[in-house]
């Protein structure tokens, strides 16, 4: 009998960049002959809406799943709770090449529940894990196949050493088609030959907004409620707090996750690292032309932060016109230089 | 002149400082990247907006966020005023930015009453600040 398989999905990352299309592409070609692994793709985790082909797929797996995107785990693992698809974090040997010193910042579940102990969580998790890897983490598929593979090996070793007492993966080996948890898993997909297009779920997506929350933080404080001005926040019958209208959410706006005492509050597209659910601060990778583009400076920023609080008072707002300190701009100048030689030089660096 | 590279500076509308255009478009301006700004981005792989249309926004407050292969960037308003209305086709590919920048490639309707720059006030802009987009470019390769 074959043994039963660990389900792989590759979500893709937003935009035509492509390295991050070769990437997914490589890590698909490496792992499709893979005799323990089903792998499919789906586009962006974030932008597929709740009816979305792919949310359906992966609602419809029973055993344990390794999912790899463009987000941070914690995001991902909790865009994934929202849309149904829950289990609990597995843990990943994985590290970013640039803050492998953070790595014990990385929360994994048993640790979250030490640093954040009034938690409320989340009830009826089922019992497998779900292992979210991030796709900027390496830029080879080397790595990421290599963990998918020694995750696919403790699994058939747990299962071999805990037997017929297997309490903690769903993915113990088949009895009849059917473990005693309900778990049916991939059987019907497993045995057919490995074809690339078929695992490719291609249904459009749009762009989305809205925040997930970490309910290995969340302590049920009503902050991000009593704060969000648009309704985006409710109560379930529990009176735990929930995002009830993500469609009411102000795009762009991550206010309220700025709010959370507990940074639980996630908006995984937000370019700031915290806010998108990120461990620790990440080292950006490009070059920034903010600056050319008319990025305003730090007083600047702090009066339009002020005055759209003063709006929100229904009070006048102010701009630079009020209590701005005056200072000097110290400018060097430094020699002319070609265009082409100056960007080219970006690609010769080693970052 | 960007060294020694001529910018393209289309004289049929007018220019924001920070390197944008605004063609009169019924009760609005298209706007869109100069040549300047494409040429220093080189292929654009990702667009996309923090904000939703019809939104007023101020001169300089956050708009959006673009991935080229060349850099990573926020972008700003280039004025006060109101979007009205995106470039919906850039956001599943952005490569008319590239192809078709002052035409196709635009990026958002705008409503606003700012001042504006001529296309010869713009040319003039460019040469003063070619040192100093050099000196944000080079200041980051440290």
């Amino acid at each position: 009998m074959a043994a039963k398989k660990l389900t792989v999905v590759i979500s893709q990352g937003q935009g035509n960049n492509p390295a991050k299309r070769q990437l997914e592409e490589d890590i698909l070609t490496e792992l499709v002959l893979e005799p323990k692994i089903d792998v499919s793709v789906v586009p962006h985790l974030y932008d597929m809406s709740k009816d979305h082909t792919g949310l359906l797929f992966l609602r419809s797996v029973v055993g344990d799943i390794i999912f790899l995107s463009w987000l941070y785990p914690r995001g991902a693992h909790w865009i994934l709770d929202r849309q149904g698809v829950k289990g609990h974090e597995g843990e990943t040997l994985l590290k970013s090449e640039s803050d492998e010193e953070l790595e014990d910042d990385i929360p994994s579940l048993d640790e979250d529940e030490k640093q954040y102990p009034n938690a409320i969580g989340t009830p009826e998790v089922p019992n497998r894990k779900i292992y979210s890897l991030d796709l900027r983490d390496h830029s080879g598929p080397q790595v990421y196949v290599a963990e998918i593979l020694r995750i696919a090996d403790e699994q058939s070793v747990e299962t071999v050493s805990l037997g017929g007492f297997d309490l903690g993966s769903p993915a113990a080996p088949p009895t009849n088609g059917q473990t005693e948890n309900g778990n049916i898993g991939h059987e019907p997909i497993a045995d057919q030959p490995a074809d690339a297009n078929r695992l490719a779920i291609k249904e459009a997506t749009k762009r989305r907004w809205y925040p997930v929350i970490d309910y290995s933080r969340c302590t049920n404080c009503m902050e991000c409620i009593d704060f969000c001005l648009f309704g985006v926040y409710g109560v379930d019958g529990l009176d735990r707090i929930l995002v009830e209208e993500q469609d009411s959410c102000k795009k762009g706006c991550p206010a309220c996750s700025r709010v959370c005492p507990e940074n639980a509050i996630i908006f995984p597209g937000h370019k700031t690292p915290a806010v998108a659910g990120a461990p620790g601060e990440v080292a950006g990778m490009k070059i920034d032309l903010s600056k050319l583009f008319g990025a305003p400076s730090a007083i600047e920023l702090a009066a339009q932060e002020r005055d759209v609080e003063l709006e929100a008072d229904g009070r006048e707002t102010v701009g630079m016109s009020v209590g701005i300190p005056k200072r000097q701009s110290g400018h060097q100048s430094e020699e002319k230089d070609e265009m082409d030689t100056l960007m080219d030089s970006l690609d010769s660096l080693d970052f | 002149m960007m060294g020694k590279f001529e910018a393209q500076i289309p004289g049929d509308r007018l220019y924001a400082r920070n390197h944008m255009w605004f063609q009169a478009d019924g009760d609005a301006f298209r706007v869109g990247f100069t040549s300047y700004s494409v040429r220093l981005l080189q292929d654009v792989y990702f667009l996309d907006w923090a904000i939703d249309q019809q939104s007023a926004v101020q001169e300089k407050g956050e708009i959006g966020e673009i991935e080229s292969s060349k850099a990573l960037s926020t972008l700003y308003s280039p004025c006060a005023g109101q979007i009205v209305a995106f470039n919906e086709t850039l956001l599943d590919d952005p490569s008319k930015i590239n192809t078709d920048n002052y035409g196709e490639g635009w990026l958002f309707r705008m409503q606003t009453e700012a001042n504006m720059l001529t296309p010869d006030d713009y040319l003039k802009l460019l040469d003063e600040g070619w040192d100093e987009t050099q000196r944000l470019i080079k200041g980051q390769l440290n």
